[in-house]
């Protein structure tokens, strides 16, 4: 347990890293990094299909977007984050992380769950058998993402 | 085959690109229109028969293999399917003359059928996790189709909605996640199951929470209303038909009153929260329509004021409120998009959207002025039009529950609702023609048309009122009450 | 059991309060956007451990992988969206985007 312990700890560090850090390519890379915790504590969590998903695709490729994105906006002059956005945030999050184990402590115990039986199949059943719905859906998401960019890059002629 | 609803938009979307090579202009628009078209003849006559017995759940087989594709449709969902249909052909016909300037109509038809897919998905499915999934669907569709016009306004107004929704379909994810974890499953049937044997009251009030911050931010309830008085004005006249016409009810009132009532149950704190949200929107919405310059943000705090009149009728949980709810959704939806339609044809011939500016329009613009003093009659729920009926209703199911209050609100912000339309109409098209537009054009014949259909659809509506709610509206509230009743009576009410 | 879920809840519900503190503190478009996949980060975790607790981490797995890609997805679009915006304000502050009222 303390292994996912401190991945998980690692992983709000580097996420509130990614919100305070001045320098947008640097906060991307704690993004990056944060993903790269993730994805191993879903190795540890035995979860290795999405822990590789995870890795390779929010490690990588969004990170990748998220560069070239950077890349493309190099304004003159960054934008100035409030001073007191950053000096504020440790208090909030103190008061945050209280209230957070506070309610979690007073949970314990009471929470009824339903028992369900132990999963039958592999990883392959669950998700082409068990999800196939959702693969449509994917299907949809991502041709909706793809003919956004289509249209959001269109070559525009003679409009506005 | 329900699975042709989602299929069949999700095909021609994708073909679309290849189309739109050979054919910049015909062939997309024929390919679409004929999509919504099919669709809106498959609900009325095949899916009526289908669901003459009461709800089926079809399971999809794939070369002879079943595969694990369960679609379910009941009076609502077909309701539903039958008004996207109806008003998505009205927009997809309109879009024909419209988007003409906007540039690469086949990419543009393509977003609006996967929109029609992501919502025609939403509808037909019976898992948690899936409603989340189509959802998105649509939801992406619409950013791009909001930023379509690739102007300042629009990028804006674009971001800042996908800023929100992002944050409410985050919070669905999360109540979906934690009802997961109580019952073990996300399928309506076995979570209302689930649900039902445990007592897990507090745990499932923060789910509710969840749920009405995330699905009442799609729906653009106040307070989580922010991002639609920029989108619906910032985008393509056809868009902000859509999505204030279809999308705000299918991903927001939809789902809500599904998982509501189907599922979670309304408990009677539940019925509280949803009657105030509701009655909160219509009210304070109707004010802040008052003093908009430009008609489509106007429209925009109207669509706002008509939802809560529908959440706050849903909300009521009596089977007559219940009908009252479902026939002004299917109303406002006819109505708003007609208006927003013709905003448009304004904004394309007249070149403004500011009331100020605008003057005498009707003798320029007859059948955008006919039409336009249909839609407003209709929203203002004048007699003998449809918008008329369904609000008596929901009065009266408010009178015969004894909110008295509620009542009287919703009658007043209707008379208020009714004065400002009335000054909107005589604003922009009576009155002493404006000498700049002396030489303006009546809209092309596809925008005429459609706006023509929407306005013959609310005097039918309202004339033949009683077969609509017979044919249509007491089958979608007969699949939802008893839906509300199994869970009462377990719950020991 | 219970309290293992309780554990990596709470850390979910931290990681969606960073991204949340990101998206009202901070003014540059990208890093509102990073706000909004911290919270992303915070669901999928919430999903792989509500399924590792139930012992049915293969269903899980199959709605986290499906709910990465639909990310991705709303990744792409924000990003694109993004750069309009700078190509039509040469700036990425949220306030020079303050036209609209809302």
């Amino acid at each position: 347990m303390t292994l996912q312990i401190g991945l998980l700890c690692g992983l709000v560090v580097f996420s509130a890293a990614a919100i305070l850090i001045r320098d947008i390519l640097k906060a991307a890379i704690c993004l990056a990094m944060a993903s790269l915790l993730l994805g191993i504590l879903f190795f540890v969590m035995k979860a290795p299909y999405v822990g590789a998903f995870e890795i390779s695709v929010v490690a990588g490729l969004v990170t990748v977007l998220f560069i070239v994105t950077i890349a493309l906006t190099r304004a003159e002059g960054d934008v100035r984050e409030s001073k007191l956005a950053t000096w504020g945030f440790p208090l909030f999050f103190i008061v945050f992380l209280a209230i957070d184990l506070l309610v979690m402590k007073a949970l314990i115990g009471k929470i009824p769950t339903l028992t369900s039986g132990a999963e039958a199949g592999t990883f392959g059943d669950a998700l082409w058998k068990g999800r196939t719905f959702d693969l449509v859906a994917q299907i949809g998401v991502i041709f909706a993402g793809v003919f956004a960019v289509l249209a959001l890059f269109r070559k525009r002629s003679k409009d506005e | 085959m329900i699975f042709l609803f989602v299929a069949l938009p999700l095909v021609v979307a994708g073909l679309l690109p290849l189309i739109g090579k050979i054919s910049k202009k015909v062939l997309p628009d024929i390919l679409a229109n004929g999509v919504f078209l099919v669709l809106l003849a498959y609900a009325v006559i095949v899916g009526k028969s289908l669901i003459s017995r009461g709800a089926i759940v079809q399971q999809l087989v794939w070369l002879g293999e079943p595969v694990n594709i369960h679609m379910a449709l009941d009076g609502f969902s077909l309701f539903m399917l039958f008004t996207v249909s109806l008003v998505g052909l009205c927009v997809g016909l309109y879009s024909i003359n419209y988007m003409e300037h906007y540039g690469d109509k086949a990419t543009y038809y393509a977003l609006l059928l996967i929109m029609l897919a992501g919502m025609n998905g939403l509808l037909l499915v019976t898992d948690l996790f899936q409603v989340y999934l189509f959802l998105e669907v649509a939801a992406i569709a619409s950013y791009a189709l909001v930023a379509y016009g690739l102007g300042h306004d629009e990028l804006e107004a674009s971001f800042k909605y996908l800023m929100l929704s992002a944050v409410a379909s985050a919070f669905i994810v999360a109540g979906i996640v934690i009802i997961y974890g109580l019952t073990g499953s996300l399928s309506f049937e076995s979570v209302a199951a689930g649900l039902r044997a445990l007592d897990a009251r507090f745990i499932v009030g923060v789910c509710t929470a969840f749920f009405v911050f995330g699905f009442g931010l799609k729906a653009a309830l106040i307070p989580f209303h922010a991002w639609l008085p920029d989108a619906h004005p910032s985008a393509p006249a056809p868009i902000s038909a859509m999505l204030s016409g279809l999308l705000i009810k299918v991903s927001g009132i939809y789902a809500l009153t599904r998982i509501f009532l189907s599922v979670l149950g309304l408990t009677p704190a539940l019925s509280t929260i949803l009657m105030y949200l509701g009655v909160i929107s219509l009210v304070v919405a109707a004010f802040l329509a008052l003093g908009q310059k430009d008609i489509k943000r106007m429209l925009a705090y109207s669509s706002i004021s008509q939802v809560g009149y529908i959440v706050l009728a849903i909300g009521l949980g009596t089977p007559l409120g219940i009908l009252g709810g479902l026939f002004h959704l299917l109303n406002h939806a006819l109505a708003k998009s007609l208006l927003f339609l013709n905003s448009g044809s304004i904004q394309m011939s007249t070149g403004t959207r500011n009331l100020d500016e605008m003057g005498g329009l009707a003798k320029r613009m007859p059948w955008t002025a006919a039409t336009s003093l249909v839609g407003s009659l209709s929203i203002a729920g004048v007699p003998p039009l449809n918008g008329f009926w369904s609000k008596l209703i929901i009065v009266i199911a408010l009178i015969q529950a004894h909110h008295w209050v509620f009542a009287l609100i919703a009658i007043l912000t209707s008379v208020l609702t009714l004065w400002y339309y009335l000054l909107i109409q005589r604003r922009a098209f009576f009155g002493r023609l404006n000498e700049r537009w002396r030489e303006v054009r009546e809209a092309p014949l596809w925008m005429t048309l459609a706006t023509v259909i929407l306005g013959l659809l609310c005097i039918a509506f309202g004339i033949f009122f009683s077969l609509i709610v017979r044919f249509w509206i007491e089958p979608a509230r007969d699949a939802l009450t008893a839906g509300v009743q199994a869970l009462l009576t377990s719950r020991g009410m | 059991m219970s309290s293992t879920w309780l554990i990596y809840m709470a850390f979910a519900a931290i990681l969606v309060f960073v991204g949340l503190y990101g998206l009202l503190s901070q003014r540059n478009l990208i890093k509102l956007f990073i706000g909004i996949e911290i919270i992303s980060k915070g669901i999928s975790l919430a999903l792989v451990s509500t399924g590792f607790v139930r012992r049915s981490i293969f269903t899980a797995q199959a709605l986290t992988i499906t709910f990465i890609v639909v990310e991705v997805c709303v990744v792409a679009t924000a990003l694109a969206i993004i750069i309009n915006i700078y190509r039509h304000t040469k700036s990425l502050d949220i306030r020079k985007l303050a036209k609209l009222k809302g």
